[in-house]
């Protein structure tokens, strides 16, 4: 660290310093002629003028000492700001060196010769712990302690926006001193801006989302940070005179291209331009079959002639230019003109680019019909699974719970001591015995399992079953129920809250099941959601629009199944007690 | 729940059981499973070749997979030959066949060739080909894939840059005409050409060792190195030659800012028309000849390029020293896909058929004029691609040269220097070699080992597969089977004798008539057990102590397995667990205290607690792989489009001075960005902390208010310790998901092979045990890390639980 470093830090502190005072000092102003102190006038004097004149003595120092740092000239005035980046190691031992300081000082102040002895251990162990830290520091040869210097610009919207901050604050802390009764008022107003301030941070990423998957291209990348408001090009319709877009039927579908050859039978070949899962593809139909439609052309302002005009794009030549169609001023109206691409500027107004979805589902491979068929197999993973967990699990937590026979307790030992076996374990046995069924590339692997009890929710059904009342299958028992029937008419309508909470998980882990598909599923016809999700991503990872469209059609119908079950959900959390990471 | 209910149920399953086993309709055709082929709106030449050959053979159909398997991903190719479930056809990158044809995945060809030889033209020979393809293709004196394509690279350089340079190239004692022909010169071009930005970040790069497409690979080719011993029973990928090639790409990224700088550079250029190269980010790279027909020609027909060949060592352009006899001054490295047929296809005869057809010179040549009409049609002229057929290369030269001068200049160059071609060593441990050598060439750019340590680290792991191949004559084949049917056998005693006990149990009659039910209702659970856990256990057991692929039988090999964990393999694991620790320790208690700090806030809000806790729980159940996707694009290193990265540019950056981290690019930030994404979902947490909260008596809060502690004192002496047993279990928990991460790390991971993010810095134990079972069927390695991983996490779980009562405040125990 160089002489200048220091002064920079001191005069950084020292205005930090000088600035709180002052504020501080507002604060003791406002509360003395609108508040209602509760000290005396003149102690109130005495603590503004102790804060208002190290604020004057900080804030001058701290100015006249040299602060200047960081990169953008012309901005005059800055918060200076300094950070040290140091590795972990480094922050360890500094935090464990303050806490031996700490110790040494409540030891030196210490009651009796106990505590004293007992806050020594402690610096003691702190001392430990602080020096095991520098010994790893030293371990790293890359690590290097570094000051970053800086300063918040201050452009006028850090001004305004610095004042009113500090203004909120001030009323805040006024009406929050006020009185007991508007404490609570004031602890809940920052309470509220917290959450709000909160819910923001953790609402960006979704924002992100479906702003990406609303947006053109071109707005996907800005030097002037993420576009959060679309836009999308202007377009007019337009029906090209010499090659027009022909509208017919191909296999079924409805397909859109132009004509790139005449058939001696009268025939035209079509090459289809939409949908784009088969773009490219040529046909012969008899032109009577076709219907002419008009082609959307961008409109775009450029300047012809020294004159601003606005037009349409009616071709892109293959060298780039672009043929412009003039739309405005009336004078040049229907004029064509071309155009390096340069030269044109985008017609763009605020609105969601929606063909982003349709566009995403149609690329995906013909065979799953638009993402269909991924739906399909996700619902039938999740449906199968959610009723054979539920299912296989109440029966077996019945008999374990309510039924008495040789060797229950030891099978339910066998069942405790398996919730900790890892997946892995049996990961690639499994694969073979699915192999040797032919199971491969189906999607039985992926919900047969559920059929067979999982142990953790025998275990919780099972403690839900001991809270039903003995009295209650006594009385069905004497009234002739068999087993099965006690078990179902009986004792399920019991347990129904554990049961939806199970079925949410079970829902949950099937709708979120990568690995298996991985492992298991081949062709597109058999591929649940969320790999499909994957290897869309691998293929269209250079269009961040349809991707973020798809993620956010995969992820609708869980958002949409948790705004109706949230109680469960929540329940499930509870239940399980596994809420970190 | 009434028989109504039951009656729904059972509605709901039928149609969905009828959807689960509704098979495609019954084929009038049959079909022919093809995989690997690209298909895109612009791979029409290839459609054509298909459309032709279904033309002439009516009778077959050929489908083409054309999402997600094949290719470079050999982990579901060797799934499905595993699981009988085998395309008939696969478009498989040469390189790894020999990998794939040593464990008796494909089908040799040779039958089929001698077979066809004499009676048909279109019968592939082996001297319509370069040699090189031809070798690459065989393994062990057996051919096992027709080469189709076979790209070489030559060095591209953009001109109206060294124009701009001009002046500075002549000062610097440079020729601005001319691109550079030796790695001393190419150095000294990239140092003129290269640009800072006044932030210390690039502006533009002069030449990247490995952008484009040029791996140590080709380097050490051009240095002589050779990868394997002749006779193939020894890595040496830590050879001086090597190491001097790899020493010249760390001094070139060196040059330009440092490696992790010039990737996080890299990832800011998407490709297509914002291709670095094209928009003169990038001066010089050496890349193959696909770059030609995309993005060159598509997005940039105008750009002033020009080439040469790949930069050599001077030694050899100017034939001293080890190169004084050498007669090829310049050679370079020759990749390219085959198609081959994998064992166990079912429809080998077709398969065949089709592979001779597209494989031919009129198959190349139908591909070839369709693919032009195409670009044409498009605005684009099209340039031909290198082909691994000789004949077919020159056919289609002479017929589809472009017009264009520099583009024909392009092709030119590429044809000639195919003869030079050399190939990566035809060697079963191919996709291993690959991983290691770029895993390799990262370490010692990102210098965290020097290029000898870092080459003998691969080699190593290499030697270790070659070592376990050569060496497995003198383990003993086990037979897997018998161990299965002793234990069928003895579960079919026990059953019996625990149904004879039963039988002969002095119970009553109601209590047998219980019993009996009882019995019947837990049978799920019971063979569930047996079938999916006990089963499966104990044979995952066996095999840690075999060496086991599948395709060939087991063999014994005792403790080596486990050997290998802390020996030869010792680096990977290692980094596995220790992933896992740091994900845990930094991962678990932020995410616990960033749930416990919103719930402390929503404890205290009267308003709208409900939709708070509504909108911070959201992000904890979006589907793992979708958040995966979306975060991927959330902390893009990019500024321009990365959420995180556009703030921080921002704000930080002017504020601070401090550039914004790479994240899932770099070593050191990807582990951070992964806690970071995790702590979005902190909202499970949350609901648990306000369960918790809520439990808490208020009138412990009431006695301790009495005695007058303040609200710090009264978290801190009461809710907290009453909140203990949630972070105990979470800490376990936390560690124990850790080590079995898995999803995110294979989504988020930058690399599409090789490492598990930079460096490693993103493998789980759970990832290596996938790797190893499923990419490479190492059955037995992999089921010794499976117990690898539930042997920690029964100690952690044992020494926790020990230790729990000393901290873990426990209300009812001690009522």
């Amino acid at each position: 660290m160089t002489f200048s470093d220091l002064v920079f830090i001191v005069g950084t502190l020292l205005s930090w310093v000088g600035w709180y005072l002052a504020f501080r000092a507002v604060v003791i102003a406002t509360d003395m002629f609108i508040g209602r102190p509760s000290v005396g006038s003149k102690t109130m004097q005495q603590r503004l003028l102790w804060s208002a004149c190290p604020a004057g003595l900080a804030l001058a120092i701290g100015g006249v000492l040299p602060m200047k740092a960081g990169s953008s000239p012309g901005v005059a005035w800055r918060f200076p700001l300094f950070w040290t980046v140091m590795p972990y190691t480094a922050w360890l031992g500094l935090a464990c060196a303050a806490m031996v300081i700490v110790r040494a000082v409540q030891a030196w102040l210490g009651l009796n010769g106990m505590e004293r002895a007992a806050r020594l251990k402690a610096a003691g162990f702190w001392a430990l712990g602080a020096a095991l830290c520098i010994v790893l520091y030293g371990q790293d040869p890359g690590s290097k302690i570094t000051v970053l210097k800086g300063g918040i610009s201050m452009s006028p919207t850090t001004v305004v926006s610095i004042v009113l901050l500090a203004a909120g604050a001030i009323v805040a802390m006024t009406l929050a001193g006020r009185a007991t009764a508007s404490r609570g008022l004031a602890k809940s107003v920052v309470t509220q801006a917290m959450l709000v301030a909160g819910s923001l941070v953790f609402g960006l990423p979704f924002a992100f989302l479906l702003v990406t998957s609303f947006k053109e291209d071109r707005d996907m990348s800005s030097p002037n940070g993420i576009v959060w408001v679309p836009r999308v090009q202007d377009t007019k319709p337009y029906f090209d005179p010499l090659n027009p877009t022909y509208q017919g039927t191909y296999k079924g579908t409805t397909v859109q291209g132009v004509v790139i050859a005449h058939q001696p039978n009268g025939d035209v070949r079509i090459d289809i331009a939409k949908p784009l899962a088969i773009r490219g593809v040529t046909f012969d139909t008899p032109l009577s079959a076709l219907k002419v439609v008009p082609t959307d052309a961008p409109v775009v302002t450029a300047s012809l002639k020294g004159m601003p005009i606005e037009g349409m794009v009616v071709k892109d030549l293959d060298d780039g230019r672009k043929q412009i169609q003039v739309l405005k001023p009336p004078a040049l109206k229907g004029q064509t003109a071309l155009f390096l691409p340069g030269d044109v500027q985008p017609v763009r107004h605020i609105g969601l680019k929606l063909d982003n979805y349709p566009e995403a589902l149609s690329y995906l491979p013909p065979e799953t019909d638009q993402g269909l068929v991924y739906l399909k197999n996700t619902l039938i993973i999740v449906v199968l699974s959610v009723i054979g967990t539920i299912l296989s699990s109440s029966v077996v937590a019945y008999a374990f719970s309510r039924m008495k026979f040789p060797g229950r307790d030891a099978l339910f030992m066998i069942l405790l001591s398996t919730m900790m076996l890892p997946g892995a374990v049996t990961l690639m046995p499994q694969f073979l015995i699915f192999r040797q069924l032919g199971w491969i590339d189906t999607l039985y692997p992926l919900w047969v399992p559920a059929f067979f009890a999982s142990a953790f929710n025998v275990f919780l059904l099972r403690q839900f079953f001991m809270q039903v009342p003995m009295e209650l299958e006594d009385a069905a028992k004497i009234d002739g129920c068999s087993y099965l029937k006690t078990y179902w008419n009986i004792m399920m309508p019991q347990i129904q809250p554990a049961l939806a909470v199970i079925a949410i998980w079970t829902f949950l882990g099937a709708w979120n099941n990568f690995m298996g598909p991985l492992i298991y599923i081949n062709s597109p016809e058999n591929m649940p959601l969320s790999y499909a999700l994957q290897l869309f991503q691998g293929d269209r990872s250079g269009e961040p629009g349809l991707l973020m469209a798809f993620a956010t059609l995969c992820m609708l119908p869980v958002l949409l199944l948790f705004f109706f079950a949230q109680k469960y959900f929540i329940e499930g959390v509870t239940l399980s007690g596994f809420g970190g990471r | 729940m009434t028989k109504r209910g039951l009656a729904l149920v059972a509605l709901c399953l039928t149609p969905l059981i009828a959807l689960a086993q509704s098979a495609s309709p019954a084929p009038q055709q049959r079909q022919l499973m093809v995989w690997g082929l690209g298909v895109s709106p612009d791979s029409k030449g290839q459609d054509a070749v298909i459309r032709e050959f279904e033309r002439r053979n009516p009778d077959i159909n050929v489908r083409i997979l054309s999402m997600g398997a094949g290719g470079m991903n050999p982990q579901k190719l060797l799934t499905s030959i595993v699981g009988n479930v085998a395309p008939d056809v696969i478009n498989q990158d040469r390189f790894t066949i020999a990998d794939f044809a040593s464990r008796g995945a494909f089908r040799p060809l040779d039958d089929l060739i001698a077979r066809d030889e004499k009676s048909d033209p279109l019968c592939p020979r082996k001297d319509q080909y370069y040699a090189a393809p031809w070798a690459e293709a065989s393994y062990g004196g057996h051919l096992y894939g027709i080469p189709t394509g076979a790209d070489n690279r030559i060095l591209y350089y953009n001109k109206a840059i060294f124009r701009e340079k001009a002046a500075d190239l002549r000062a610097a004692g440079l020729d601005p005409d001319r691109p550079p022909r030796t790695w001393s010169e190419v150095l000294a071009y990239s140092k003129v050409l290269t640009e800072f930005n006044k932030d210390g970040t690039l502006k533009r790069a002069g030449f990247m060792p490995n952008f484009g497409n040029s791996w140590l690979y080709m380097y050490a080719f051009e240095n002589n190195a050779d990868f394997m011993s002749p006779d193939g029973r020894r890595c040496t990928l830590d050879t001086p030659e090597s190491e001097e090639a790899l020493k010249f790409m760390v001094q070139g990224y060196d040059l330009v800012g440092g490696y992790e700088q010039a990737k996080a550079f890299e990832s800011g250029f998407l490709g297509k028309e914002n291709d670095a190269f094209i928009i003169g980010k990038v001066a010089m790279k050496i890349d193959g000849d696909w770059t030609l027909a995309d993005p060159l020609s598509r997005y940039a027909p105008g750009l002033d390029f020009g080439v040469g060949p790949p930069p050599v060592p001077d030694d050899r352009y100017y034939h001293r020293g080890r190169f004084k006899n050498e007669k090829d001054t310049f050679v370079t490295w020759m990749g390219g896909f085959s198609l081959a047929i994998p064992r166990g296809a079912h429809n080998v005869q077709d398969a065949w058929k089709f592979i001779k057809f597209a494989t031919s010179t009129e198959g190349r040549l139908i591909e070839a004029s369709n693919q032009m009409a195409w670009d044409r049609r498009r605005g684009r002229f099209y340039v031909p691609r290198q082909q691994g057929s000789k004949e077919a290369n020159l056919e289609l030269f002479k017929r589809f040269k472009p017009a264009e001068p520099k583009f024909a200049a392009a092709v030119k160059m590429h044809l000639e220097m195919a003869p030079y071609g050399r190939i990566r060593p035809a060697t079963f441990v191919g996709q291993k070699l690959w991983n290691e050598h770029a895993k390799a060439m990262e370490t010692a750019c990102y210098h965290k080992a020097s290029p000898h340590d870092a080459l003998l680290a691969g080699q190593r792991a290499v030697q270790q597969d070659l070592d376990a191949f050569f060496g497995r004559a003198q383990y003993p084949v086990i037979n897997l089977m018998a161990p299965l049917e002793v234990g069928a056998g003895v579960l079919v005693i026990a059953l019996i004798v625990l149904l004879v006990l039963f039988l002969r149990a002095p119970l009553g009659r109601l209590a047998k008539n219980e019993a009996k039910w009882a019995y019947i209702l837990v049978s799920p659970w019971v063979i569930g057990f047996l079938v999916f856990t006990l089963g499966p256990m104990l044979a995952s057991l066996l095999f840690s102590f075999t060496q086991y692929d599948v395709l060939n039988e087991a063999r014994w090999v005792g403790l080596h397995n486990f050997a290998d964990m802390f020996g030869a393999d010792r680096d990977n694991v290692m980094k596995a667990l220790g992933n896992s620790v740091y994900l845990a320790a930094a991962g678990v208690p932020l995410g616990l205290a960033t749930g416990l700090a919103i719930a402390l806030l929503l404890n205290t809000a009267q308003r709208g607690m409900r939709f708070y806790r509504t909108f911070f729980y959201m992000p904890a159940i979006v589907p793992g792989v979708a958040s995966a996707v979306l975060w991927t694009w959330v902390l893009t290193p990019d500024a321009n489009k990365g959420l995180i990265n556009s703030f921080w540019q921002q704000t930080l950056s002017p504020w601070l001075g401090v550039t914004p981290p790479a994240w899932l690019n770099s070593a050191d930030w990807s582990k951070p960005a992964l806690i970071l994404m995790g702590l979005w979902g902190a909202g499970s947490g949350m609901i648990l902390w306000l369960a918790g909260l809520k439990g808490v008596p208020s009138s412990m809060y009431e006695a301790a208010s009495i005695d007058g502690a303040n609200g710090n004192q009264q978290f801190w002496a009461v809710t907290f310790p009453t909140l203990t047993p949630i972070v105990f279990f979470n800490c376990v928990m936390g560690f124990i998901g850790a080590l079995q991460e898995f999803d995110r790390m294979y989504i988020m991971k930058s690399s599409s092979d090789g490492t598990v993010g930079p460096d490693n810095s993103m493998l789980t134990p759970v990832y290596h045990l996938f790797t190893n079972g499923f990419a490479f069927f190492k059955m037995g390695y992999a089921s010794a890390i499976a117990w690898l991983i539930f042997a920690i996490i029964l100690a952690i779980t044992f020494v926790q639980f020990k230790l729990s009562p000393r901290w873990v405040h426990n209300e009812v125990e001690q009522a």
